[in-house]
């Protein structure tokens, strides 16, 4: 039903399903390193911006069809994140987070000084005004992403990052290639990021430094993952629908104060189901309103 | 007899701290040796030597005749060599049945790679420790007990030819303390080799073929189960030189 939205809904909302599909991927994407593999990425925007960056330079210096360009800058984006998965992986937890904070402001100070990347002004990408093609790309890109995701949560693979993520020292001893499946996790992580940030750079036909690396997306796709369940296969996408769902409502509605609404939806959902609606959803039948009142507990509040 | 497992002259230092002082011993194929020593005489350290989550500072460990002391842990695990944790690593998020399975789908010679015949095999172990009726539970949800036995069947999961049990009775009591040692001597018949730290003495008095002591990182005793603890060395080692 859904690749028949175009057909039937007004431009506006074919463009806030666009971007919701892609932020989706997004969160997506980020489930794999941060949701199973539990290694929270917060460098996964750079893969974005390099997959927008290949995208645009293939089509803009090159001439090249869209279609090489969205494939360069995800291959760009994999071996980037293979180069700087292997000094990057070796580090855990909250070090880990802090290694990859430092890449989106670096990539952003480096792309700016670029000739091929048009430096600090960006570069403008061929028209191309068709709104439902699109939202079908983002669609198909999300479905891409969740049916991977899919695959993980029931492969050997999965079950391989998800000990990982419980303890990496216990995997190692019953013989989880560690090295390995973290390369690999992130590498597939930052293939899905770059193919969302290839289709939104050629929508928007546009991309400069700053919004490319934009930490704040980041932070986004962390907040929807965790939201809907990190680590399941539904949850991120449920999570990045609803939110940017409240958020764009809130944004009509009430702009001048949506995103101190917005915060307080955040807060609420982080003290109220810290596991996400996926844990909600799996617990709230058994243990009815205590679900909630027990979370409460937790926080010692 | 071969031994499975050969110890080489190995070292570990931390810092200044000398954790493991140039040890060596030999584990025969089938044979089941006890390791104990007062706590702080390096025993985990060994274990961890050997299964590969810490590398040597100097010497050697050579399993079925390779020398394996530059393979990461989880090569190691693949050759055959499973371990238990003394601090148990449960994954907690996943349940009992599938923590076990990881064993199943990694284990020894690459493992499965079909996610049902895994849960088959983890079923089976859960049997054998006594945890199948919490197959279904999640990690967290278990006692202290039931985690020792699904440390134990993580481990067997893996299908080892040597097995590194690290204080599996720790905190069970007496009934419990039987049930494992009924499940240890069924491993040594099938032929697994077996280094077993215990501080539970009937324990290593009834399992151990030979007895290892460690003490401040150095081995003081090895031989049979009753010469050592009557040592005196091993005595002071325990009980402090002043008991005298």
């Amino acid at each position: 039903m859904l690749p028949l939205v175009p057909w039937i809904a007004p431009p506006a909302l074919i463009q806030f399903g666009t971007t919701t599909l892609l932020i989706a991927t997004l969160a997506q994407a980020w489930n794999i390193i941060g949701g199973y593999t539990g290694y929270a990425s917060f460098g996964n925007s750079v893969f974005y911006g390099i997959g927008g960056y290949g995208t645009a330079i293939a089509m803009v210096q090159f001439d090249l069809p869209f279609g090489v360009g969205i494939l360069l800058g995800g291959a760009l984006a994999v071996l980037f994140a293979l180069l700087l998965g292997l000094p990057v992986l070796r580090l855990r937890g909250h070090y880990f987070a802090i290694a990859t904070l430092a890449l989106a402001e670096a990539m952003a100070g480096v792309v700016s000084n670029l000739d091929i990347a048009g430096r600090n002004i960006g570069l403008i990408l061929p028209l191309r005004k068709d709104d439902v093609l699109f939202y079908e790309l983002s669609l198909a890109l999300l479905a891409l992403a969740t049916l991977i995701v899919y695959w993980i949560s029931r492969s050997r693979f999965g079950f391989g990052l998800i000990a990982i993520r419980e303890d990496e020292d216990a995997a190692a001893v019953m013989g989880v290639n560690t090295t390995l499946f973290k390369s690999l996790a992130f590498m597939l992580a930052g293939f899905l990021s770059a193919l969302a940030g290839g289709v939104h750079a050629y929508w928007i036909t546009f991309i400069d430094p700053v919004s490319a690396f934009d930490i704040t997306l980041n932070v986004m796709m962390i907040i929807m993952a965790i939201f809907g369940g990190a680590g399941t296969v539904l949850g991120p996408l449920v999570g990045a629908v609803l939110l940017a769902s409240i958020s764009e409502v809130l944004a009509t509605e009430i702009s001048a104060m949506a995103s101190l609404f917005f915060g307080l939806v955040i807060v609420v959902a982080v003290i109220f189901m810290p596991r996400g609606l996926a844990d909600l959803a799996r617990r709230f039948r058994s243990l009815g309103w205590r679900y909630f009142r027990e979370n409460l507990r937790l926080h010692r509040l | 007899m071969k031994p499975i497992l050969a110890v080489d002259h190995i070292t570990k230092r931390f810092g200044g701290l000398v954790a493991v002082n140039d040890v060596s011993f030999d584990l025969q194929e089938g044979e089941i040796l006890g390791l104990i020593g007062p706590n702080g005489a390096g025993k985990t350290t060994l274990v961890s030597l050997i299964s590969g989550t810490i590398a040597p500072s100097t010497g050697k460990v050579v399993f079925q005749g390779a020398p394996i002391a530059h393979l990461p842990a989880f090569r190691r695990s693949r050759l055959g060599i499973g371990r238990t944790f003394q601090l148990m690593k449960p994954f907690l998020g996943l349940n009992v049945l599938d923590n076990v399975a990881v064993g199943a789908l990694f284990g020894t010679g690459g493992g499965r790679s079909q996610l049902h015949r895994a849960r088959d095999e983890a079923a089976y172990w859960l049997e054998f420790v006594g945890l199948a009726h919490r197959a279904q539970q999640r990690a967290d949800e278990l006692g202290g007990p039931d985690r020792k036995r699904l440390e134990l069947a993580k481990a067997l999961a893996m299908n080892p030819r040597l097995l590194l049990l690290d204080e599996v009775m720790a905190g069970l009591h007496h009934g419990e303390i039987d049930e494992v040692v009924t499940v240890i001597q069924k491993l040594r018949s099938r032929g697994i080799s077996v280094l077993l730290i215990e501080h539970v003495m009937k324990a290593i008095q009834s399992l151990s073929d030979r007895v290892l002591v460690l003490h401040h990182g150095n081995k003081i005793a090895e031989g049979p189960p009753q010469a050592v603890l009557s040592d005196p060395r091993v005595v002071d080692a325990y009980l402090g030189s002043r008991h005298k």
